[in-house]
C-alpha cells in the first residue's frame, strides 16, 4: 500500500507541475506534445517493448489530472490502441504510437461487419479522427489497425456540448480488410475487446473523479470569496453542507479507483463489467458535483465566462462515453446476484 | 506493520477459531433483550478467552498489542463469519477503556480494566435533553461537597443504559467561564442510591437507549478522571476511541449482507428485471465504494497520514449507503416488508425484517455525531469552510 501511494503522489506530482494550475484553456497541440514529451503514452508499454512499464495506477493519475484540467484531445483512445498493440505484441506500431503518432478508435466500443474481405458500417464516437494515421477497428471476430486514409473510409465530424473533445463518426464502405493488420483473430478477440473495455471505462472513471475534483475545489474557493448578506457564502450551513455532501461522494468513489487500480479486491465479476460499474459510479459522481458546480456559482456559473460549465458539459460525456450507468450498472447487478447465489 | 504472509497466518488462526467457536444461531436465538444480551455475554467472555475480545488494547492487557492490520483482518473475519456485534461491550472495551487507559490514574486503571475483561458493562452519559449535538451546553449539575460531588440532572441516549453496570459521566461544575470550561469527568456506578435508569422505545420497539435520572447522586472525588475543569478536554479522548475501525467492520457487514438482497430478488422471481438488476449493481458499487473508503482510512492512519475529518466522511458515506441499502430491501420486500415481525435484538440492520432494518439505519445518521455534525466537521475543517457567527437575535424572539 504505501509503496504504492509514494508512486501515485510523486507521479501525480510531476503531473501537476507538467501541465500547470494554469492548464485550462491550453490548445490540444501544447498538451499532446507535452504528454509524448514526458514519455506517458507508453505508461503502461512494458519496458522490453520501450514504455515505462508503469501498472494501471500510473495510468489512472494521468487520466485523473487530464480530467482535473479538462484536457483536450484523444489521449483516452490512443492509450487504448496502444494496450491492443501491446497485448498483440506489435513493437513496430508501438514505437510510433508512443511517439506521437495518433492512433484513434470508437469511445462507445462500436463495431465493424465483415463479409467477402470488406468491412462495413459506421463508427462512433472516434476523437480527432482527422489528425489520426490508424483506426481501430473491431469486427465481430476479429480486431484490426487500418490507415484512417484507407479507401472506402470517410470521416464527419460530430460537434459537441463539450468543446474538450472532438468525435467524428467514421463510416467504412466497401473496406479492403487486407488493408489492415490484425490484432487479434477469432480465437482471441473477445478476449482482447474486454480487455481494452476495462481499459477505457478506468480511464474514464479517472477522468472524471479528477473534474469532480477540480470542479468541487473550484466551488469551494467560489463559496469563500463570494459575499451577500455581508459574510461569505461559504458561512451559510446550507451550502457548507452540500458541500460537504459532494466532497465524501468523491472521496469514497476515488477510494473505489484507486482499490480497482491495485485490484485490492476481487469483485466476483468479469473485468469490463467491474470496470463499467466503476466507471457509472465515477460518472455519476462527476455529475452530481458539477452539476451543484454551476448551481454554487449562481448567475456566473451560467455564462461562458466561467469555466465550471465545461465540467458539467465533460462529465455529461463521460456518462455517456463507453457505455451509459444503464448498462453497466444492470450487468454489475446480474453478474453479482448470480456470484452471491451460487455461493449462497 | 506486520508482513503479509503474518496476517495470513493471523486469518487462518481466527477463522479457524471462530468455526469452533462462533454462536451459529444467535440470529434465532435473540428473541426478546435478555436472550440476547445473555448470548452478548457469553460471546464476549468466549472472546476473552480465545484472545481476540480487545485487539486494540496495548500489549500488557491480554488479548492487546494488535496492530491496526491485525485489527482489521479479526473484524473482517468477524464480519465473514456473522458473529454478534459486540453492543454489550462495546462501551466497555472502546469507550471506557480508551478514556480511561489515556487519562486515568494508575490506581484507577488496575481497578477498572480487568473488570471490563471479566463482564463489565459501561455506558456513556454524555448527551442530554438540551444538549446532543450541541455537547457543551449541557447542564446535569455536579455539586462538591466533601469527599463528594452531588449530581442533580438528567442523561439521554444512552445505548443500553440499563444494562450497565457502570456510567462515563460528563457533568457540569461550573457556569463561570466558557462552556467548556465548567465540566468534569467522573465515573460513576450505576448502582448509586437515587440514579433511575428508563429505557426508551426506538421507533421499532427495541430499547436500546436509555434516559438516566440522577437524584442527589453522591460520587466520590476519587472517581474523577482528571482535574475538576478538565472534563471536555477527557471526553474527547472518549469520543476519538474508536475512529474508524467500528465502521470498517460494519461496512464488511453491509458487503456481506449483499446477499440477503440477491436473494430477496431470486425469491421474488426478478432476476431478469433489468431495472431491478440496475438499481441492485448501483447499490452493490456503493458499498464496495464505502469499504474501499473504511480501507482507504485504516491505511491512512497506518501510514500517520490521518487527517482531521476524514473519521467524518467514513460515517457519513457508511449511513447514507447504509440507508439506501434498506430502503432498496424495504422497496423489495413490498407488502412483505410492512408486517409487523418480532425483531433479532442487535441485528443492526440485519434482524431479517427490511423495515425494522431501514428504521434501524436511522440509529446511523443521528446517534455518534448526526450526519449534520459530520457535515459541519468536513466542511469546515476538511474544506476550511468558515463557522457561522455565534451572536445571533430573531426579531420577536422574548428569550
Amino acid at each position: 500500500m504505501s509503496d504504492d501511494s509514494i508512486g501515485r503522489a510523486e507521479l501525480q506530482d510531476a503531473a501537476r507541475k507538467a501541465f500547470g494550475e494554469g492548464g485550462l484553456g491550453q490548445d490540444p497541440a501544447t498538451i499532446w506534445d507535452l504528454i509524448v514529451e514526458m514519455g506517458w503514452l507508453g505508461m503502461t508499454v512494458p519496458e522490453e517493448l520501450g514504455g515505462l512499464g508503469l501498472g494501471a495506477e500510473a495510468q489512472g493519475v494521468i487520466h485523473f489530472e487530464l480530467g482535473r484540467i479538462l484536457a483536450p484531445g484523444p489521449v483516452a483512445a490512443h492509450m487504448m490502441v496502444i494496450e491492443a498493440l501491446v497485448k498483440a505484441g506489435r513493437q513496430d506500431l508501438i514505437e510510433r504510437a508512443v511517439a506521437g503518432e495518433l492512433m484513434t478508435g470508437s469511445l462507445r466500443f462500436a463495431t465493424a461487419t465483415e463479409a467477402g474481405g470488406t468491412l462495413s458500417g459506421t463508427l462512433n464516437a472516434v476523437p480527432d479522427a482527422d489528425t489520426a494515421s490508424e483506426l481501430l477497428v473491431v469486427t465481430d471476430s476479429r480486431v484490426l489497425l487500418l490507415p484512417i486514409g484507407t479507401n472506402g473510409i470517410t470521416l464527419t465530424e460530430r460537434p459537441l456540448w463539450d468543446k474538450s473533445r472532438r468525435l467524428f463518426d467514421v463510416t467504412l464502405s466497401g473496406v479492403s480488410a487486407d488493408a489492415g493488420v490484425e490484432l487479434a483473430g477469432s480465437n482471441t478477440a473477445s478476449d482482447l475487446v474486454a480487455a481494452l473495455k476495462a481499459h477505457l471505462l478506468f480511464a474514464l472513471s479517472a477522468d472524471s473523479l479528477g473534474g469532480a475534483e477540480a470542479a468541487l475545489d473550484m466551488s469551494v474557493e467560489y463559496l469563500k470569496t463570494r459575499r451577500q448578506f455581508d459574510r461569505p457564502l461559504a458561512m451559510f450551513q446550507a451550502l457548507k453542507h452540500r458541500a460537504a455532501d459532494m466532497k465524501t461522494i468523491l472521496a469514497s468513489a476515488e477510494a473505489l479507483l484507486w482499490t480497482h487500480a491495485s485490484e485490492g479486491r476481487t469483485a466476483p465479476v468479469t473485468q469490463p463489467v467491474k470496470a463499467g460499474a466503476l466507471k457509472a459510479h465515477a460518472a455519476r459522481v462527476y455529475h452530481a458535483i458539477t452539476e451543484e458546480a454551476v448551481q454554487f456559482h449562481g448567475g456566473i456559473g451560467l455564462t461562458e465566462e466561467h469555466q465550471c460549465h465545461l465540467y458539467l458539459k465533460r462529465a455529461t460525456l463521460n456518462e455517456a462515453l463507453g457505455g451509459g450507468a444503464d448498462l453497466w450498472e444492470e450487468q454489475a447487478g446480474r453478474q453479482i446476484a448470480a456470484a452471491l447465489l451460487a455461493t449462497a | 506493520m506486520a508482513e503479509a504472509s503474518e496476517l495470513e497466518t493471523l486469518r487462518n488462526e481466527v477463522r479457524a477459531w471462530l468455526v469452533a467457536n462462533a454462536p451459529a444461531t444467535w440470529r434465532q436465538e435473540s428473541i426478546d433483550p435478555d436472550a440476547f444480551f445473555r448470548i452478548q455475554r457469553d460471546w464476549f467472555l468466549k472472546l476473552v478467552e480465545g484472545g481476540y475480545a480487545v485487539p486494540h488494547w496495548p500489549a500488557e492487557w491480554p488479548g492487546g498489542g494488535r496492530s491496526l492490520a491485525e485489527q482489521k483482518v479479526i473484524y473482517e473475519e468477524m464480519a465473514r463469519a456473522d458473529t454478534p456485534r459486540l453492543l454489550l461491550s462495546f462501551v466497555s472495551t472502546y469507550h471506557a477503556a480508551s478514556t480511561i487507559l489515556e487519562c486515568a490514574s494508575k490506581e484507577q486503571q488496575e481497578r477498572y480494566l480487568p473488570a471490563i475483561l471479566k463482564g463489565e458493562t459501561w455506558c456513556q452519559g454524555f448527551s442530554e435533553p438540551g444538549a446532543g449535538s450541541d455537547l457543551a451546553g449541557l447542564r446535569c449539575r455536579a455539586e462538591r461537597r466533601g469527599d463528594v460531588y452531588v449530581i442533580n440532572g438528567q442523561k439521554i441516549w444512552s445505548t443500553i443504559a440499563q444494562y450497565a453496570d457502570k456510567c462515563l459521566l460528563l457533568v457540569r461544575t461550573s457556569n463561570e467561564k466558557a462552556k467548556q470550561a465548567g465540566m468534569t469527568f467522573l465515573l460513576c456506578d450505576m448502582k448509586t442510591p437515587g440514579i433511575t435508569v428508563r429505557p426508551i422505545n426506538q421507533i421499532h420497539g427495541d430499547e436500546e437507549f436509555a434516559e438516566i435520572f440522577f437524584d442527589e447522586v453522591e460520587i466520590p472525588v476519587s472517581e474523577r478522571i482528571g482535574a475538576e475543569g478538565d472534563g471536555w478536554a477527557v471526553a474527547q479522548a472518549t469520543l476519538a476511541s474508536e475512529r474508524g475501525l467500528t465502521l470498517l467492520e460494519l461496512s464488511e457487514r453491509m458487503r456481506g449482507a449483499l446477499v440477503r438482497i440477491a436473494t430477496l430478488i431470486r425469491d421474488t422471481g426478478r432476476l431478469d428485471d433489468a431495472g431491478v438488476m440496475r438499481d441492485f449493481g448501483r447499490l452493490a458499487t456503493s458499498v464496495d465504494a464505502t469499504c474501499a473508503l473504511a480501507d482507504q482510512f485504516l491505511a491512512w492512519r497506518i501510514a500517520g497520514e490521518e487527517q482531521v475529518g476524514q473519521a467524518s466522511l467514513i460515517k457519513l458515506r457508511y449511513s447514507r449507503v447504509l440507508r439506501e441499502f434498506t430502503l432498496l430491501g424495504l422497496r423489495l420486500d413490498d407488502m412483505d416488508a410492512q408486517y409487523h415481525a418480532p425483531i433479532t435484538f442487535g441485528g443492526g440492520m440485519e434482524t431479517g425484517n427490511w423495515m425494522a432494518d431501514f428504521m434501524n439505519s436511522y440509529a446511523w445518521t443521528i446517534a455518534g455525531g448526526s450526519d449534520e455534525v459530520q457535515r459541519n466537521i468536513i466542511s469546515e475543517r476538511m474544506l476550511a469552510m468558515p463557522r457561522e457567527p455565534k451572536n445571533w437575535t430573531i426579531q420577536g424572539d422574548a428569550a
